[in-house]
């Protein structure tokens, strides 16, 4: 695995910023070379994650950080955050859609509950076009 | 790409028809429940709603969907999908949700 670029993006805890988060992650993607419904997908677990997070913060102020990094055969986006409860964010998905929805469209989703800097890490891998 | 979520609803006899478009996240879920809820509420049949302008929708909005439809359940009625995205429908087979909605 070659790592080729970081690319990180900060943003508040707010609803209104998630769509940033998507719009970033398609274009990264798209320059990696995923297929379009591929790319649908990491928008969705990035959503995903961005929403949790916003639920847990509340009405606080906070932010939390996106890591998206660019390997040759694969996208790893890890999320970090300064606010409380960070880690616990899956904790009360009473629906468990949200964490269902992560597994099944990431190839690798490492949950880290005891560190703000490293919440969950997910990794999707470029298939071999054949 | 548009990302306003737009909700119309006609009307006929006892139905109602929804045309939703745009994107449904976390910023505007309860924008979208508040909607759909008032047109389960106002209708007194089934409910079909028409995907065919959602570009995008996540768990928020699967959630309303969920919602909507156990409010309508309440009076055996029920919810009818039409012309979804496949990248949406596959939110629906994930959860198993494609079970619970009618969709065509």
């Amino acid at each position: 695995m070659e790592l080729n670029d970081r690319i990180t993006l900060s943003l508040p805890c707010k609803a209104e910023y998630v769509s940033v988060a998507r719009l970033t992650v398609s274009g990264v993607a798209y320059r990696m070379g995923f297929d379009i419904d591929t790319v649908e997908d990491i928008k969705v677990a990035v959503s995903e994650v961005c929403s949790r997070l916003i639920n847990v913060n509340g009405k606080s102020n906070g932010t939390y950080e996106i890591l998206y990094e660019v390997c040759s055969d694969k996208l790893i986006v890890t999320f970090s955050s300064d606010i409380e409860r960070a880690g616990c964010i899956f904790e009360d998905d009473e629906d468990g859609l949200g964490v269902s929805i992560i597994k099944a469209f990431m190839d690798e989703v490492e949950f880290c509950p005891e560190s703000r800097d490293h919440i969950l890490s997910m990794t999707k891998y470029i298939e071999e076009k054949s | 790409m548009s990302g306003e979520l737009i909700v119309k609803s006609e009307y006929s006899d006892k139905d109602a028809k929804v045309f939703v478009s745009g994107e449904i996240d976390i910023y505007n879920a309860q924008q979208f429940k508040e909607k759909i809820y008032q047109i389960v509420e106002n209708s007194t049949g089934d409910v079909s709603i028409d995907c065919s302008g959602l570009n995008y929708m996540d768990s928020t909005g699967l959630g309303v969907f969920v919602g909507a439809l156990k409010k309508a359940k309440q009076d055996e009625r029920d919810i009818h999908i039409f012309n979804i995205r496949d990248n949406i429908k596959k939110l629906f087979v994930i959860t198993g949700l494609d079970k619970l909605f009618i969709i065509h």
